[in-house]
Parts: structure tokens; sequence; C-alpha cells
């Protein structure tokens, strides 16, 4: 899963949003690096309800304009759940790993042959 | 309503086909405007560009040409690495001594032809694309494009000379491409631009340097035999590639494939040119505009019907997949068939 999409998913994972509820909410879950532009964001968001994982919310009226509210749907739970499972486990491998190497790599102020 | 919601509407009508625009387009418009600092009167260049790309995803959406998009990497790669490959030869081409007094560097001094400034950009391109790929990648390849372009313009006021239009149309084609190479590449990808260019400039002087061509101009052998012998390289390797790839279950390759068809057309501007020049008034030593533009309407129809085909054959025999099985972000299934 690319990150744009990860971005959105959980981003809904909170509550249902709006399309410029969710480009916001995307920037500061990601602390600006991931930003989305509305033609981009709403092609995602076609794809992933086309996919079952997102789904219209509810439709109100503000101002005179239309807002579409999309939540996460159940598959969309359940992918989310999966793939962060499966980078928390790449993470732990990760971290473990950089332990090892910096217990190696540490001097040895005592112990050494005379 | 405002100018600039009339101006997003606008851009939304150009690139949106209809029924998608009237189910979404103030959907789009409204978030717009509502991301839009108050004093912006016009749509970004950023906004254009996200717009047409959405548009452009939208209209591939009914003929399942979404996976489309991982293969424009690829293409992008193979594409920029041909225009860097022919921008080696065509700088070696103009600055070797045999050949300036053709150009008239004699008479004019250094800035003899438009074409070695065309094909620094180019090589600009490959360099860039090795320390900065991505966003500075794609600017330095559109900042070519828009010099291989404006080349023709440009030698008609300056009077100076200009590589001829059977050698900038593919090189425009290819830098279409081109700028579908991938944002973040692993450095063994980041190479292939630089050192094709590196070789084809190696080879191209070895044989100008090395005599024995007479008359080595674009109108010699890179229009006889180099610029159809990279069309020949480029339709063979991308064929492996996609072949390569299909074996494990990936389409990629034959969505490059499709994509690289047209450019690859191209690269035999001349020769094909040359053929209907025959048949029209018995041909000539150098094609006209009219056989040019005889020969790239050829080519565009062509590889527009086999694109066409391509796709009508995937939409109905195969690769009809659940939704669910498809990648949410580019369309394309998801496990074992990643990159269909």
């Amino acid at each position: 899963m690319r990150e744009p999409t990860f971005m959105i998913l959980t981003a809904l994972a909170g509550e249902p949003l709006h399309g410029y509820g969710l480009i916001t909410e995307v920037a500061r879950l990601s602390d600006g690096r991931v930003s989305l532009r509305p033609g981009t964001l709403y092609g995602a968001l076609d794809r992933l309800v086309d996919a079952g994982l997102v789904a219209v919310e509810r439709e109100e009226v503000v101002d005179g304009r239309l807002r579409r509210y999309y939540r996460l749907a159940e598959g969309g739970a359940d992918l989310l759940a999966a793939e962060t499972e499966r980078m928390r486990r790449n993470v732990a491998a990760a971290t473990a790993r950089l332990k090892t190497r910096t217990h190696r790599g540490a001097p040895r102020l005592s112990g050494g042959t005379a | 309503m405002s100018d600039l919601e009339r101006r997003y509407l606008r851009l939304v009508k150009l690139f949106y086909p209809d029924g998608y625009r009237n189910e979404r387009g103030t959907e789009i418009v409204d978030t717009y405007l509502a991301l839009a600092t108050p004093d912006r009167r016009w749509p970004s260049p950023a906004d254009v560009v996200d717009l047409a790309g959405g548009g452009l995803r939208q209209r591939l959406r009914p003929v399942g040409a979404t996976g489309i998009r991982s293969g424009a990497r690829l293409a992008g790669t193979l594409a920029l690495s041909t225009t860097t490959a022919l921008a080696g030869s065509g700088a070696v081409l103009e600055t070797n001594p045999a050949t300036t007094p053709w150009f008239g560097f004699a008479q004019q001094g250094p800035l003899f032809s438009l074409g070695v400034g065309l094909w620094a950009a180019w090589l600009l391109a490959a360099v860039v694309h090795v320390v900065a790929p991505g966003r500075w990648t794609r600017l330095a390849i559109g900042s070519a494009l828009v010099l291989t372009v404006a080349v023709i313009p440009l030698a008609a006021v300056t009077g100076l000379f200009r590589p001829p239009v059977f050698v900038l149309l593919p090189q425009a084609c290819l830098g279409l491409v081109a700028l579908g190479v991938p944002s973040r590449p692993a450095l063994w990808l980041r190479l292939p631009p630089l050192a094709g260019a590196a070789a084809a400039a190696s080879v191209s002087a070895a044989v100008l340097y090395g005599g024995g061509n007479e008359f080595p101009g674009y109108y010699g052998w890179p229009a006889g035999q180099v610029l159809p012998g990279a069309g020949v390289t480029l339709l063979l390797v991308t064929l492996l590639i996609a072949v390569g790839l299909a074996l494990r279950d990936d389409f990629r390759g034959a969505w490059a494939l499709l994509l690289l068809l047209g450019p690859i057309g191209m690269l035999t501007l001349r020769p094909l040119a040359a053929e209907i020049a025959v048949g029209l008034y018995g041909g000539g030593p150098n094609p006209t505009w009219t056989t040019l533009a005889a020969a790239a309407l050829v080519v565009a129809v062509a590889a527009f019907i086999l694109v066409a085909l391509a796709l009508a054959a995937r939409h109905r025999f195969a690769f009809t997949r659940a939704a669910v099985e498809r990648c949410a972000e580019c369309g394309s299934p998801t496990g074992g068939d990643a990159n269909r």
C-alpha cells in the first residue's frame, strides 16, 4: 500500500471526513509530508469506494454547497489493521537489528586482552 | 460565482469526462476553493497538472487502463535513456570539426547552432536524474521538452541552424513519455540515462572522428540509420523487459510498450516520409513539411489504433477482477498481480 492511501485510510479511521477535512487531516497526521490535491484525492477516493474500503457516509449542504462525507468501511479497517501490523513487524525487526549493531559496534572500555 | 471558481470549473470541464464532471465536478472545485488563500485569483500550475492527471485517470478508468501508471514509470526511464542517448550523439555531431563548417560555425562563432543548447539541456536532465530524481528531474525534462519545441520558431527568428523536424519530433514525443520517470528510483535505475548518453557520445565520437564519412550531418546516417536503429533498439529492449516481467505475472512492460509505440514510430519518421515522397511526387533529396506531416500522422494514427485495440482486448478478455482485488490507489490488481 502506498503512503497516500495509507494516510487516507488512517485519517478516516478517526471519524468521517469530507474532501477538505481529509486533505488537512492527512497533512496533519504526516507532519506535512503528504500533501494531497483534490484531483488526486477524489481519484483515490473513487478507487477506495470501488474497492469497498471506503464508503460515503452522508451528504450535507453547507452555504449552498454540497459536502460529501466519507467513512472507513469494514474492509478498509481490516486492510488498515493488516498493513499496520505488517509495518509494526518491520519496524520491530529493524529496531532489533539496529540495537544489535549498536552493541556490536560500541567501543569496549574494559575486559580486553592485555 | 467568483472568477477563481469559474476558472476551476473551466479546467474541470476541460479535463474530466461529462458523467464524472456532473457527479463530482462541484465537489472537486469546492475543495479547491476551500484550500485557496483569499487573495488567489488563478489556479496554480500545480492545480492544473493535478486536474489534468485526475481527468486522465477518470478517462482511463472505463477501459481498465488504470494500471498504466506503473507502466508509465518504466516507459519514462526507457524514454529518458533514449532521449539522452540521442542527445549525446547529437552533441558530438554538432561539435565535430568535420560537421561544424556545415552548421555555419566559421561564420557565426560558438553559437553556431541551436542544437548545441538543446542537446546540453537533455544531457543536463540525465545528470539531474542521478543527483536529484523526482521533481527536479521532471523540471529538467520539462525544460528540455519546451526547448525542443521552441527551437523551431527560435531558428526561424534568429536564422541559426537547428536539428531537423524528423529529429525534434521523436525527441519531443520521447520527452513527453520521459516525464513519467519514477520519483524515487534506486540508484541503478538513475544511471541508464547518463550511461546511455555517455555510450552514445563515445560511439558517435569514434565514428565521426574516425573519418570515412564525407557528410556526417543530420541528413546522412543519423536520419537513415541511427534514429530508426534507436527505435528498433528501444522496441526490442522494451519487448524483452515486457516478456521478462510477464513471466513473473507483472504486466508493467506491456503498458510501457503501449506508451512507447508512438515515440518509437516517430523515430522512423525520415524513412517513412521518404517513402511517402516517392509515392506522392517521385521522391527527393530531403522530405518536405508535407511529407513529414503525413508520416507523423500515419505514425500517430497507427499507434492510436494499436493502443485502442490492446485496451479493447484487455477490457474484453482478461483481467476482469473483482474490485476488492484491486490496489486501492492505482487500480491494479493486488497480491501476486500487483503490477497488472
